[in-house]
């Protein structure tokens, strides 16, 4: 039995192994260049991160970058705003998720087909593609410039809502059935028995929306003038502002550019380390058809 | 009588209503509203200080009409287009050759290298990319290894004869490790069987990758099609980030357009009937490649 299976050694011959080797090796290398020299960057002094040539080991290892960009772009207030945004906004979007994703799997319920197709619908109208009125909204409604206003639009989504149904769906219909004969009121059955079986669902609608919430560009860039506003992506747009990079003189020094990227970077890098199998998971759900 | 009947349904469902109104109430303010306020404002000259009148056409004649707009038209595909297929070829050389190592730890230390920038924001992988590629970046230093003292440093970003190639390229990167863990994840729940039976048959482990797993997965390769199709128009933050004026002609895309004239410019009418149309191409885009790869007849269940 044993020999047999070594005979049918169901691998690529040796040179064709050697080659994938080599190419994944190559992509490897493509892949993880960048980030490792934005890493060495940012922990050199300012001189040799200007100095011509490949740096991809410490000339001079410094703190520096990091402390110009603590003490002259003062990157705590963006990265605070981006904290308590993302965070504040994500929390809001899961609660709202279960809720409506709990709506959409009652079954016999009133209106139930209008009220599908309302939340569904939305989806074909990306938010990008209403950015000006949804610009003049905020401006009528005094949202610009204001935490407000990064949390509360897109506060809900309808891949979200999509992501939470398929969750409920998967549990008895008959425990919310059974829950409903004791007398037990609705909020019980949501609470008590949809929620706690849910938590990998909700888990990844967290993690998925932090992410995402975390890298918004165009809504902030859309909402806010104000500098004291500004999240971490607006500000690292300000750094590597881009007719200064062509010339070669850069608004801010590239090891200081480099320690925000890095700084950006850690939260989502803490997500991708603890949280990978609901990204994962949630990556999945949102391309397989409902 | 049934009138009362469907009424106590309603009522014994009316938690189930108090959860759905702070639901219906966003989506009324903040997606059906401005998508009207939008498709009006296209049909209106819109004064900055207040005040409209209605033009009819006017606006979207100006479009077409508008080199700008033509162009970032043409822009927009070449760069969405050239992205989805590098990422596609790179996402799907990742995944096989990932199928074909042992080694678990070589195997996720890959995985999590191709994976972790499609977790990053645009301002970050802008950020890398212009360094990499800046006069005394990586690239110009690996060319002045080769060139010695013949070496002038190539100043990329500022290049238009390289600016869509960057986009693309930087598109891919950023995007490859997602693809490759969606063909990784439909490649895994192929049936082992199947390539036991191929193997014994004789067919060499290329062949069974050839026969067996490419055809395998092909439904997971048009969903990511459909998924691409539907933001081929849309993409904003990459551009945002990496453009500069040497080279916005070359990449200047629909959104940014957009963006430029309705939010920096006030040109709300104009700029209401160009998101409009993009509006329409995206359906209309997204309706004819789930038609070519028909997408609803083999993957519905």
């Amino acid at each position: 039995m044993l020999k047999k299976r070594k005979a049918f050694k169901n691998e690529l011959s040796i040179p064709q192994k050697l080659l994938a080797v080599v190419i994944i090796i190559i992509i490897f290398i493509i892949m993880v260049i960048p980030m490792w020299n934005a890493f060495v960057v940012s922990t050199s002094t300012a001189l040799s991160a200007t100095q011509n040539g490949i740096r991809l080991w410490w000339d001079d290892f410094s703190f520096e970058g990091y402390q110009y960009v603590y003490k002259v772009t003062k990157l705590l207030q963006p990265f605070l705003n981006s904290f308590y945004v993302t965070s504040f906004g994500v929390i809001l979007q899961v609660v709202l998720s279960a809720f409506a994703g709990y709506v959409l799997i009652q079954k016999d319920l009133p209106l139930k087909k209008f009220i599908t197709s309302f939340i569904m619908l939305t989806m074909m109208i990306p938010g990008d593609l209403t950015l000006i009125s949804i610009y003049q909204m905020n401006k009528q409604m005094n949202l610009l410039n204001s935490y407000t206003g990064l949390i509360v639009n897109g506060m809900i989504s309808g891949f979200s809502i999509l992501l939470m149904r398929n969750y409920f769906i998967s549990v008895p219909y008959s425990l919310a059935e059974s829950g409903r004969i004791d007398g037990a009121s609705e909020l019980r059955i949501f609470a008590g028995i949809y929620l706690p079986v849910s938590k990998p669902g909700l888990a990844t609608v967290f993690f998925m929306e932090y992410v995402s919430k975390w890298n918004s560009i165009m809504l902030p860039a859309t909402l806010i003038t104000d500098q004291k506003k500004f999240t971490l992506p607006l500000m690292l747009k300000a750094m590597i502002l881009q007719d200064n990079s062509t010339s070669g003189t850069a608004f801010a020094p590239e090891n200081a550019v480099m320690a925000t990227i890095i700084i950006s970077t850690i939260p989502l890098l803490f997500i991708y380390i603890f949280a990978q199998r609901y990204l994962l998971a949630g990556m999945n759900l949102g391309a397989t058809k409902e | 009588m049934k009138a009362s009947k469907y009424l106590k349904r309603i009522i014994r469902y009316r938690f189930i209503y108090l959860m759905l109104l702070p639901i219906a109430a966003y989506f009324l303010v903040f997606s059906y509203y401005p998508l009207a306020l939008g498709i009006y404002n296209s049909f209106r000259k819109v004064k900055i200080l207040g005040g409209s009148s209605f033009i009819g056409l006017e606006n979207y004649i100006e479009i077409t009409k508008n080199p700008l707009y033509m162009a970032a038209l043409w822009n927009s595909l070449i760069v969405g287009i050239g992205t989805f297929l590098l990422q596609f070829f790179w996402g799907l050389l990742i995944a096989l050759i990932l199928n074909e190592i042992k080694n678990k730890l070589f195997r996720s230390l890959i995985q999590t290298a191709t994976y972790i920038p499609y977790l990053l924001s645009w301002a970050v992988v802008g950020g890398l990319w212009i360094t990499i590629l800046s006069p005394t970046g990586l690239i110009n230093g690996i060319l002045r290894l080769f060139q010695g003292d013949a070496f002038r440093p190539i100043v990329f970003m500022a290049e238009p004869a390289f600016a869509r190639g960057i986009m693309i390229f930087t598109g891919a990167w950023k995007g490859a490790g997602y693809y490759a863990a969606l063909f990784l994840a439909a490649i895994v729940s192929i049936d082992p069987n199947i390539y036991e039976a191929a193997a014994i048959d004789g067919a060499s482990r290329l062949k069974q990758m050839l026969k067996i797993t490419l055809p395998s997965i092909v439904p997971t390769m048009k969903v990511v099609t459909v998924l691409a199709a539907m933001g081929v128009l849309r993409n904003f933050d990459q551009i945002f980030i990496m453009a500069n004026s040497s080279i916005l002609d070359q990449v200047r895309n629909l959104l940014y357009l957009i963006f430029n004239d309705g939010i920096i410019q006030f040109k709300i009418g104009l700029a209401t009937a160009a998101a409009t149309l993009v509006l329409l191409a995206t359906i209309i885009i997204s309706f004819t490649v789930r038609r070519l790869t028909r997408y609803d007849d083999t993957y519905s269940y």
